[in-house]
């Protein structure tokens, strides 16, 4: 059978086409062409400038100096070390803490659920540089710091928590630990609220243990929300920056430098954009190899 | 396996006002050993509630539940030695049929080979060999139900219970199911405790059925006896598909008197009717024992006749039912297809008075006659 193809009903196919998804089209245009301004753009110049002598009046071609320069400087391998340090002691210990407040509200009656929602999302809503502040004056030196009182009454003496290397960085993290979990409870609270009831009482009557029931049902069926807490935990603790540039400003003797402090450093102190740029595109590719790495390792499908 | 009993068991929920409201008020009933017993009756009925209260996941206000000859009213579900079918079948997602199975017996800490055993005669009696692997999610909703009866089969339960297990499942699932449910029952001889709104797989899958409203059983009959002699209105409405119609009657010079008619009562009917000479009564009449004239066999020559106009017909292929009013109520009769009828039409009826029950318009209950 011949088949012809008209080109009036051709024209006027694409004609229809446009007068159906024209507008469509149209409105999608509008954050494609934001997102290509103000990201793409500035995400492939400072590519570019990567392998660049960065200057406002022209820049020159340096290939891979600024990568071998950040290879050979101590500081950039202290800065991954501290930001490892950081990741590792903080993600897991406050998925861990988000779990528990998260499963203890669950137990509770409407209106206790409320009221701890409120106030444990509080942090989240304040500002980082408000919980700095407060945070200066519970690790304050002195004997009226904070910390140092209460350790007084337990008679041990005042600690230089921010100002010596040995607990600069412990500092931190347990400011990271006691801050903000409320995103996470409610992610939880969510994941735990749209667990099938009936899966429990299937398991009471499988003869299931308070502990088997955690461990065999809540646990796994939670697993997608862990690890996206898990993800977003780790993007967000390899980019840790307001806690360290307001509190110890990378010291002392960068005990407490960590890569995103040691890019805005590199940058803004000493104006050395394309070595920032190069320090930048590390790790970017640090954060995407963990994040594939962790989507393969406990990436789950299960079903709700 | 074991039969099971409620003496007087009554289960209020108090809602968030605090105002009680009473699910089950005072049931009492034996199942036995190796009964099929369904619990019917519409939303609110108490019928799941009981479930639950036999199962142990809801508690009883007052009275006692007894199992076997244990009297269960504090032990924990796990310890009641009963297996339950969720009607959202309840599969862990997580885990595959294997374990969805086994889930049970490993809690139990059961050694693997029994395990394995118990797996495979389960998989063997469901025809779900194939599908052990793999996760609930992969299966039909049909597939997934037989899953859920696995997981109570390989218990070896004193007591099933099944909570509208069917009601998720196409029409022709269902059928298939009920017929798959039945042989089960024969095969395994248990104790089944069944629930359902549906009066059709009461019905079918019963040996015995409990009709409840309202918190209160109506009646507990096999489930002839159940259309036969229904004990109330609710009984005799509930059971049967169309409905049985109710039409205002009164008994007046021997005869059963309604709007457009009369019909002449047997002397032994009329006897047990006296106290109700002169007083308004209800008669009840199922749509399958009203004919159209042109076509009733048996009864081509009874007196029980009526003239009606017909106001809807619906053609179901095997037969018809048609719509008429008969003193202000709509009533349905099931009718042979070759019988002539369309809308508009009048035509002579037969009411199958032999069949025909009477109600206390007060207390709905049928009168014995």
């Amino acid at each position: 059978m011949q088949t012809t193809a008209s080109p009036k009903r051709t024209s006027s196919g694409s004609g229809r086409f446009l007068r159906e998804y024209g507008w469509a089209y149209l409105f999608i245009l509008a954050p494609v062409l934001l997102f290509l301004v103000f990201t793409l753009y500035p995400v492939a110049s400072a590519f570019v400038m990567s392998f660049q002598q960065y200057q406002v009046m022209g820049s020159t071609w340096i290939g891979l100096d600024n990568y071998k320069h950040m290879i050979g400087d101590d500081v950039f391998w202290k800065s991954i070390r501290n930001t490892v340090i950081f990741t590792i002691a903080t993600v897991p210990v406050n998925i861990l803490i988000t779990f528990v407040l998260a499963y203890l509200i669950f137990q509770m009656k409407n209106k206790a659920q409320t009221f701890f929602k409120a106030t444990l999302y509080l942090p989240a809503v304040a500002s980082g540089v408000t919980i700095s502040v407060v945070w200066l004056a519970i690790f304050d030196p002195t004997d009226s710091g904070l910390l140092n009182r209460f350790l007084g009454l337990l008679g041990i003496d005042p600690v230089i928590w921010l100002g010596q290397s040995g607990t600069a960085l412990f500092s931190l993290i347990l400011m990271n630990w006691l801050g903000s979990h409320g995103a996470g409870i409610i992610l939880y609270l969510a994941s735990m609220g749209g667990v099938p009831k009936s899966l429990y009482e299937a398991a009471d009557i499988d003869h299931a243990s308070g502990w088997t029931k955690f461990a065999r049902i809540t646990w796994p069926l939670l697993k997608p929300t862990t690890l996206y807490l898990l993800v977003t935990g780790i993007i967000t603790s390899f980019q840790v920056f307001i806690s360290v540039y307001l509190m110890t400003q990378g010291g002392p003797n960068f005990a407490t430098t960590t890569i995103a402090y040691l890019i805005y450093q590199t940058a803004f102190q000493f104006y050395e954009f394309g070595l920032a740029s190069a320090q930048s595109f590390v790790l970017a590719l640090l954060i995407v190899i963990v994040s594939v790495l962790q989507f393969k390792a406990f990436s789950s499908d299960v079903e709700y | 396996m074991a039969r099971v009993e409620f003496r007087n068991v009554r289960k209020e929920f108090q809602d968030h006002s605090k105002e009680s409201f009473t699910a089950v008020a005072g049931s009492d009933f034996v199942i036995n050993d190796k009964e099929f017993v369904v619990f019917v009756g519409p939303s609110g009925c108490g019928k799941t509630t009981s479930l639950r209260m036999i199962a142990g996941l809801e508690h009883q206000t007052s009275g006692d539940i007894l199992i076997g000859d244990r009297v269960v009213n504090n032990l924990h579900p796990k310890d009641r030695d009963i297996a339950m079918v969720f009607q959202d079948y309840a599969l862990y997602p997580h885990m595959t049929i294997r374990d969805n199975l086994s889930f049970g017996l490993k809690n139990l800490k059961k050694p693997k080979a029994y395990i394995d055993q118990k797996v495979k005669e389960a998989a063997a009696i469901l025809d779900m060999e194939p599908m052990l692997g793999r996760k609930p999610r992969e299966l039909s909703g049909g597939q997934r139900q037989r899953v859920a009866l696995g997981r109570a089969i390989v218990r070896d339960p004193q007591v099933f219970l099944f909570d509208e297990p069917l009601s998720n499942l196409d029409a022709k699932l269902r059928v298939q199911m009920r017929v798959e449910l039945s042989e089960l029952h024969k095969r395994l001889g248990a104790t089944i405790v069944y629930v359902t709104h549906d009066q059709v797989e009461a019905m079918t899958l019963g040996e015995r059925i409990v009709v409840m409203n309202r918190g209160i059983i109506q009646q507990i009959a096999n489930p002839t006896e159940l259309y036969a002699k229904p004990r109330n209105m609710f009984v005799a409405g509930f059971i049967g598909s169309p409905p049985m119609n109710f039409i205002d009657a009164s008994i007046e010079g021997g005869r059963v008197v309604v709007e457009g008619g009369s019909f002449e009562l047997p002397a032994a009917k009329l006897d047990a009717l006296s106290p109700y000479a002169g007083r308004k009564l209800i008669l009840g009449i199922r749509p399958e024992d009203i004919h159209g004239e042109d076509y009733a066999p048996g009864l081509e020559t009874s007196p029980h006749r009526m003239n009606t106009h017909i106001q809807v017909v619906e053609h179901l292929g095997s037969e018809n039912l048609l719509y008429f009013h008969i003193g202000g109520r709509l009533v349905t009769a099931k009718v042979h297809p070759e019988t002539k009828a369309y809308p508009g039409l009048e035509k002579p009826f037969i009411f199958d008075m032999r069949k025909a029950h009477f109600f206390d318009p007060d207390s709905e209950q049928r009168i014995e006659i």
